[in-house]
């Protein structure tokens, strides 16, 4: 390669690399964000667990709501995809793809039907690429998801599952570990577990009186405040989905990103060599000549 | 004449919004209006879309829309839980009008006693509900 071109295409890579580092600071700074707001939802999700106990043990049992009971047969099942609206995110949006694709075959080798929903635009446009078109989509969020984004998605499965259009309902998501792992996770939503409902997250929380005592006074009755926090657990199960999943999201683009500002940079260290030889062959082809021109003259 | 304060706290899913010490609650529970002063017997209440106050005194009132959501007394303090609490300067009119709408269609679209229209039903509500104190506001 002639001196000029390896000179034009460090300076592109480096183009690319200043892009690339740009992208990968501005998914650290938003992935700090998306951590507070994981940690923003753990005392709101404990005090209506708690809330729900309380109610439970004043009403003496959790009333048999249509979320709880499992369907006599399981025909369609449901599975919710969660991916992002945007790629360069290295395996984040197609480990979700596979991952659904993959329990969607298992389901219909055992006689099952499909249905499909996703949120974000890469899971929404995979689902329709494969002639798999999600029943519903969900996008235009998946970097600052809000809590009405999960209660909409959440009201849209409850509807189809209380009304028998699906008999199971599942989640698949992006589980936030840490900035630079995440794990596929595979949730069932509905039926609803009573066990899940009425479970509590530490032991010293089992131990911990609800606080319901023969002075609390109810309004309207425990039982029909169950029927409402009950529904509540599973727009919460799909609001952390969603913001582990944008955690994930940034953690893996994070990564991504630093990888090929690395991989920029040893393309650079190359090319750099390349030039400086191929400046250096030239020098000594000068030289030659001039010593040669010289020779001749003696 | 001041009355005597006790601690309250605003929860949403999205965070704390409010945590400090008013003279009394005002907010809409399922069954109606409901007024929190200090001392008052242990509850568990749901709550209702309307707009929550929180009087630090007389005349200085915290408002904001308020989705839906449980309060509980307990050991004189209130715990307040709504999925929305929104200030209503932040409220936006022509945002609730669209989605007043869709609630409207959803409902409209939806079987007669379908869980689908039960909960569209919910969604209008609060939306009117919140549309109402933007009006105010």
């Amino acid at each position: 390669m002639a001196q000029r071109d390896v000179k034009n295409r460090i300076a592109s890579v480096k183009n690319i690399q200043k892009i690339t580092r740009a992208m990968e600071m501005v998914a650290a700074a938003r992935l700090r964000r998306a951590e507070q707001r994981i940690e923003a939802l753990r005392p709101y999700a404990g005090a209506i667990r708690r809330m729900t106990r309380q109610a439970a043990e004043a009403a003496g049992n959790v009333p048999a709501l249509p979320i709880l009971a499992e369907h006599e047969s399981e025909e369609r099942v449901a599975l919710l995809l969660v991916t992002a609206d945007r790629g360069l995110a290295g395996a984040f949006n197609s480990q979700i793809i596979r991952a659904g694709v993959r329990t969607a075959a298992d389901y219909q080798a055992a006689g099952k039907q499909i249905v499909y929903y996703a949120t974000g635009r890469r899971g929404v446009s995979s689902l329709t690429f494969r002639g798999t078109e999600p029943e519903q989509g969900f996008t235009g969020f998946t970097e600052r998801p809000t809590y009405a984004n999960a209660r909409e998605i959440a009201h849209c499965l409850m509807a189809a599952y209380v009304d028998g259009k699906v008999d199971r309902v599942e989640v698949l998501y992006n589980g936030y570990i840490s900035p630079i792992s995440q794990e596929v996770r595979r949730e069932t939503l509905l039926p609803l577990q009573q066990a899940t409902i009425l479970e509590a997250e530490t032991p010293e929380e089992a131990d911990r009186p609800t606080g319901h005592t023969a002075l609390v006074e109810y309004e309207p009755e425990p039982e029909e405040i169950l029927q409402r926090l009950v529904p509540d657990y599973v727009e919460i199960s799909i609001y952390r989905a969603l913001l582990e999943s944008t955690a994930s999201e940034l953690g893996a683009r994070m990564t991504a990103m630093r990888n090929a500002s690395d991989n920029a940079g040893d393309i650079i260290t190359d090319l750099t060599l390349e030039m400086n030889r191929a400046r250096q062959a030239e020098i000594t082809q000068e030289i030659m000549e001039v010593v040669g021109g010289a020779e001749a003259l003696s | 004449m001041a009355r005597t304060k006790f601690p309250v706290e605003v929860l949403t899913p999205e965070g704390e919004v409010f945590n400090d010490e008013v003279e009394m609650v005002s907010t809409r529970t399922a069954t109606g209006s409901i007024g929190i002063l200090a001392n008052h017997t242990p509850l568990l209440a749901m709550l209702d879309p309307t707009e929550l106050r929180l009087y630090r005194s007389e005349s200085e009132i915290v408002r904001y829309a308020q989705g839906e959501g449980y309060l509980q007394v307990a050991d004189g303090r209130a715990l307040i839980l709504v999925e929305d609490a929104i200030a209503p300067g932040q409220l936006d009119a022509a945002d609730l009008t669209e989605k007043l709408r869709a609630a409207e269609d959803a409902y409209a679209r939806a079987q007669d006693g379908s869980e689908e229209q039960r909960l569209a039903a919910r969604d209008r509500r609060r939306w009117e509900a919140f549309q109402r104190i933007a009006a105010g506001a």
